[in-house]
């Protein structure tokens, strides 16, 4: 129980009534302080009674979008909780949620006034599992204030908490010594992209086209038949958003403008092609995946709910890829051959010396397989990825590299100040086809 | 739909009224050679009760305002004091909204009684010092009363094991 300043203002009138009635011995000052301290014991016995009642009011139902995740994983919480606040009571709820979950984005806390009858609020947020384990979802904090009083209580009892969330862990590398494969592989049914393929043969029928006969097998069958050849279909892009990590520094405005950018290549996309496919990531970690997204509402609400800033729970700052570290070697041996200053020489030796060790134990790093994985079965043959380049991009590299192997190509939409010093700093697109500004 | 009532049917002018008159008789009544005094305060209450009428914590510049009528109405004649205290009560209690339902005024009775209690108490007293020790005791033992039901609730309600 604690006073609001009201009552803080009260009891201090007690004490200087009560002072100076001691000090004169004024029989109508200590009646005035015992009044003003039966009124404000009156007034706590009826908050008392309030709270407790909207204590035993609230019912809580709890819905993950999945109960088991992998670390890292986002994934959707609703809340519904009902409450019957008392008359002349505010209250408010706010969730509890495990230490190793971060909240992305939503409400996690609402505001209940006096009304006669149940209220019933919807939270709904995005959490991201940072560490692994089994975490009990605690319960809610209920809070709730008159003129003179303020009261709070956890709520963490079984009918408050749960469900229970299962975090897998996840290591930063892919277990297995051999490296996933980003070569293409051989499937059994037709690729909408051969143009050239022959779909099937059939019989020669008046009005046919004559270039499509096909010779020999008239010949041999001595019966026109014709080729049906696969059609060609315009393909929409892959839009990839990289979004900024939570807390960094980062200029709003080219977040704004970031995100009318996707949203308007999303709206192009659907109207041209009937559907777009979005992918959205932090750093080197797979937040959403929208594959063959029809529906520009839907798309759309997808974009609103996602496109904040995110917490990274992976960075690929200390583990350079190993294209990249080949290069560097590369860089090295052929610095070495044109060397001639000893002291300088024998740094560049120490250090391929070092590339060339994490060379050997540098793995399949998840994201890398995650990419695969999400590149893999879609036919597309352009890629737009949009970022805000701040701080660390080697996971932008890592996604260029990935796309650029499924024979995408990669188009890179940066913020103006990026660019621009991309620009004057040699053009350095990190190995995308093009960069432009987003606008 | 609910109308508000008028401004002098709201409980805080009634109480405001009965307050003025019996201010009025009091003074009539004592013959007090700082007769003035009474109104005097009663008008300070009347201006304060108006003035406070958008302001935040208003209840606490009432019960300031107010306080000084019931030292002075108690000073006269601590019964008539009792009195300024049951109606200033009404009148912050009526600003506030709280004399709307039975449990409220039950509420505005149960302080009532305490008020008459301490009044009471008070009148047999010699000096100030019993009634003030006594009261302060009294309020020491019921902050711990209350703390130690805080806890036994909060332990119900986190699911701890009793």
């Amino acid at each position: 129980m604690r006073l609001t300043r009201c009552a803080q203002g009260i009891v201090l009138l007690i004490v200087l009534l009560s002072s100076a009635a001691l000090v004169l011995d004024g029989m109508p000052l200590l009646l005035a302080a015992g009044t003003l301290l039966a009124f404000l014991t009156c007034q706590y016995l009826v908050f008392d009674h309030r709270f407790r009642q909207a204590i035993g009011s609230v019912t809580v139902q709890r819905s993950l979008e999945r109960t088991l995740v992998r670390k890292g994983a986002t994934l959707h919480v609703t809340t519904m909780i009902t409450l019957q606040v008392p008359p002349h009571l505010q209250a408010g709820v706010k969730e509890i949620l495990p230490p190793g979950l971060e909240v992305q984005d939503g409400e996690t806390a609402a505001v209940f006034d006096a009304a006669g009858s149940p209220q019933s609020r919807r939270l709904g947020y995005l959490v991201t599992a940072v560490v692994h384990g089994q975490m009990q979802f605690s319960g809610l904090s209920l809070s709730a204030w008159d003129t003179f009083f303020k009261n709070s209580i956890r709520l963490t009892a079984a009918p408050f908490s749960g469900p229970l969330l299962l975090v897998q862990p996840v290591g930063l590398f892919e277990p297995s010594l051999k490296r996933i494969s980003t070569e293409s592989r051989e499937v059994e049914k037709m690729s909408v992209l051969s143009g050239l393929g022959v779909r099937a043969l059939r019989e020669y029928y008046a009005g046919d086209d004559l270039r499509r006969i096909d010779w020999k097998l008239s010949a041999k069958h001595d019966k026109l038949f014709v080729r049906e050849y696969t059609g060609m279909v315009s393909l929409p892009p892959l839009l990839i958003v990289d979004l900024p990590a939570k807390g960094a520094a980062f200029d709003p405005r080219d977040f704004e403008t970031m995100v009318a950018a996707v949203a308007g290549m999303a709206e192009y996309s659907v109207r041209m092609y009937q559907h777009v496919s979005v992918l959205l990531i932090s750093g080197a970690n797979i937040l959403h995946y929208a594959g063959g997204e029809k529906n520009l509402r839907r798309c759309m609400s997808m974009l609103r709910e996602w496109m904040h800033p995110a917490g990274r729970t992976v960075n690929l700052y200390r583990t350079p890829d190993r294209t990249d570290l080949r290069s560097r070697i590369r860089t090295i041996e052929h610095l070495l051959a044109e060397q001639a200053d000893p002291k300088t020489t024998r740094f560049l030796a120490a250090l391929r010396t070092k590339s060339q060790a994490a060379l050997q134990h540098q793995k399949t790093h998840v994201f890398t397989s995650q990419l695969v994985r999400t590149f893999s079965p879609l036919a597309m043959d352009e890629a737009y990825l949009y970022s805000l380049c701040e701080g660390d991009t080697s996971h932008l590299r890592q996604v260029i590299r990935q796309a650029k192997t499924m024979e995408f190509s990669v188009h890179l939409r940066v913020p103006k100040a990026f660019w621009a010093f991309s620009e004057t700093s040699g053009g350095n697109r990190l190995i995308a086809d093009t960069m432009e500004v987003f606008a | 739909m609910n109308l508000p009532r008028p401004a002098l049917q709201r409980p805080e002018y009634v109480f405001l009224a009965v307050l003025g008159a019996g201010t009025l008789a009091v003074t009539v009544t004592t013959a007090s050679p700082f007769w003035y005094a009474g109104p005097v305060l009663y008008l300070l209450l009347c201006g304060a009760l108006h003035a406070t009428r958008t302001w935040h914590d208003r209840a606490l510049y009432l019960l300031c305002a107010g306080q000084l009528l019931i030292i002075g109405s108690g000073a006269a004649n601590l019964w008539s004091g009792l009195f300024a205290v049951w109606m200033l009560a009404g009148i912050v209690l009526g600003t506030l909204g709280l004399l709307e339902s039975g449990p409220e005024l039950r509420s505005y009775l149960l302080f009532c009684l305490f008020a008459l209690a301490i009044a009471t108490g008070i009148e047999v007293s010699n000096h100030v010092l019993l009634p003030l020790l006594v009261l302060g005791s009294a309020a020491i033992l019921f902050v711990g009363a209350v703390t130690i039901r805080d806890y036994r609730l909060k332990k119900q309600y986190t699911g701890a094991p009793s």
